[in-house]
């Protein structure tokens, strides 16, 4: 489970990024943060991440209260997650399987477990076939499918996602979409920060809008816009 | 740390320097000019190091004795003369000895020593050589204290120049190298800030899917340490063909003129090479540590 408690988060120069903000994210929920652009929602996955200190307030995962651990235990808390850009963010001079290979090189998997994990995972997103192809050589959804596929090699309980579909045109954010949808069914929590309004209308999952630093909307099952918002 | 890992950051390491050629090549060429000029000037105190040293071992002590001692009195007082600390070796000069001594020394005006034989005006004495030359003085005082000295002979003041300067030296060596060696570090840090800038977003991709600092620092501290050898290596390669052919020519062109001889080769690049390698390790290793430490917080 996924707590923030009373966040605050203001910037060097004035900013307020987030207003006294709580939120509960269950284990297996799939949250979309929508808002427009500097609302806050990229400083919420920031903070997750621990790319940023909040200012005060608690912020708990997995009943570990992540703003007081040492910058040592960060690598551990990244691991329990996976994080997807809206640029990819793949290195260019390595294979699709490289990519996906150099997450689990990099927390020091057995190689074993690498030669086991990558290509089922390069299947789960349907790119067998092109794993030893490079970045440049793939469409920008195949490439946020090997981006997608990297960050749930580690088997992490959480995937965390910046503007997935951001470079993607529609048909391609559909494909990528139902991916995440997959990964959420197989009890993976799903936080996707969004712009998208086809994507969230369409996918009928919890929606905590954000403006200004402040949650101004938390709904079920909810679409880009609130009910009673005019169109 | 696991063999995996650690083949990873060699592999990682490998590539890179492979990856960015010139940038390589720019790194290198920059720990040789570093290392050439700590070469040249090691080079320059270990040979002034070493003509210092020959001249302070070839510094003696004569010790003058009363005349008319028997035998006996001489050879206790040679067992006692050994005991005494810095005292490397003595050697007993009977006066006649003495006599023939300087009657080759004076080599042409040896005529004015002749008709001394009959009575002799030198008096013996013992030659004593050092261990070490600092101790000169502790010796000669403990010698004076014997009974049946005349006088102690040593070339004090000479002494004491001379190990002032070679220790002037030794110290501004070990500071100007000192000195050398912090210029090349910020030299080559700067030079791997560039490659470790042109990996910027793979460092940032390596802290987001969990690596730990020392995982991301690995492979840079890898292509450190190598491009910190491959410039040692060069450098003493060089530095020892220009020694080898240099110090030939000196010994053919000055031998007649200067008493002092370099030092021999084998001695110099077992040294030169030593220090490089430890001097090349340090800068790659430092270097990189350096120029990452800015792109690791992420």
């Amino acid at each position: 489970m996924i707590q923030l408690i009373n966040v605050n988060k203001k910037f060097a120069n004035g900013h307020v990024a987030l207003n006294n903000v709580s939120l509960n994210i269950e284990n297996g929920e799939f949250v979309f943060l929508v808002g427009t652009s500097g609302a806050g929602k990229s400083t919420i996955i920031k903070l997750l991440m621990k790319e940023l200190e909040l200012d005060s307030g608690k912020i708990i995962v997995d009943d570990k209260d992540i703003t007081k651990i040492k910058r040592s235990h960060i690598p551990h808390l990244r691991r329990s997650m996976g994080v997807v850009f809206q640029d990819f963010r793949l290195l260019q001079d390595k294979t699709v399987y490289e990519n996906v290979a150099f997450a689990m090189d990099v927390v020091e998997a057995a190689s074993k477990d690498i030669r086991r994990q990558v290509p089922m995972m390069l299947g789960m997103v349907g790119l067998s076939k092109k794993s030893k192809q490079y970045p440049h050589q793939l469409s920008g959804g195949e490439q946020q499918r090997v981006s997608i596929a990297r960050a749930m090699v580690n088997s992490p309980s959480i995937l965390v996602a910046d503007e997935p579909t951001g470079n993607l045109d529609p048909e391609m954010s559909v494909e990528i979409m139902k991916l995440f949808s997959e990964i959420n069914q197989r009890g993976t929590t799903v936080i996707m920060a969004t712009h998208d309004l086809h994507i969230v209308d369409k996918m009928k999952k919890r929606v905590v809008e954000i403006n200004e630093g402040n949650i101004i909307r938390d709904e079920r099952r909810g679409g880009y816009f609130s009910e009673n918002q005019n169109r | 740390m696991k063999i995996r890992t650690a083949k990873f950051f060699v592999k990682e390491g490998f590539g890179s320097l492979r990856k960015n050629k010139t940038m390589s090549a720019a790194s290198i060429s920059s720990v040789i000019a570093a290392l050439l000029v700590i070469s040249i000037f090691f080079i320059i105190v270990i040979n002034v190091d070493y003509a210092a040293s020959k001249l302070e071992s070839q510094i003696e002590m004569k010790v003058y004795l009363h005349d008319n001692l028997s035998e006996a009195i001489v050879s206790s007082m040679t067992k006692e003369l050994k005991t005494i600390s810095g005292v490397q070796d003595i050697q007993f000069i009977p006066k006649a000895q003495a006599l023939t001594d300087l009657n080759k020394q004076w080599g042409d005006n040896s005529y004015l020593l002749e008709g001394l034989e009959g009575d002799n005006p030198l008096p013996d004495s013992f030659k004593v050589t050092l261990t070490d030359p600092s101790k000169a003085n502790s010796v000669a005082l403990a010698i004076s204290s014997m009974s049946n000295i005349e006088r102690v002979v040593y070339g004090k003041e000479e002494l004491e120049k001379l190990l002032k300067t070679t220790y002037i030296l030794r110290v501004s060596s070990l500071v100007i190298i000192t000195i050398l060696v912090f210029i090349s570090i910020f030299i080559i840090s700067n030079t791997i800030k560039l490659t470790v800038y042109a990996r910027r977003r793979e460092i940032s991709i390596m802290k987001y899917v969990g690596a730990t600092d020392w995982f991301v620092r690995g492979p840079f501290i890898v292509e450190g340490i190598l491009l910190g050898l491959f410039g040692s290596f060069i450098t003493t390669l060089a530095v020892g063909i220009g020694y080898y052919y240099s110090s030939n020519l000196i010994k053919n062109q000055m031998i007649g003129l200067l008493s002092v001889t370099l030092m021999p080769f084998g001695e110099v690049i077992n040294s030169l090479a030593m220090l490089l390698t430890a001097v090349g390790l340090l800068i790659g290793i430092i270097g990189s540590f350096l120029s990452v430490r800015k792109f690791i917080k992420v």
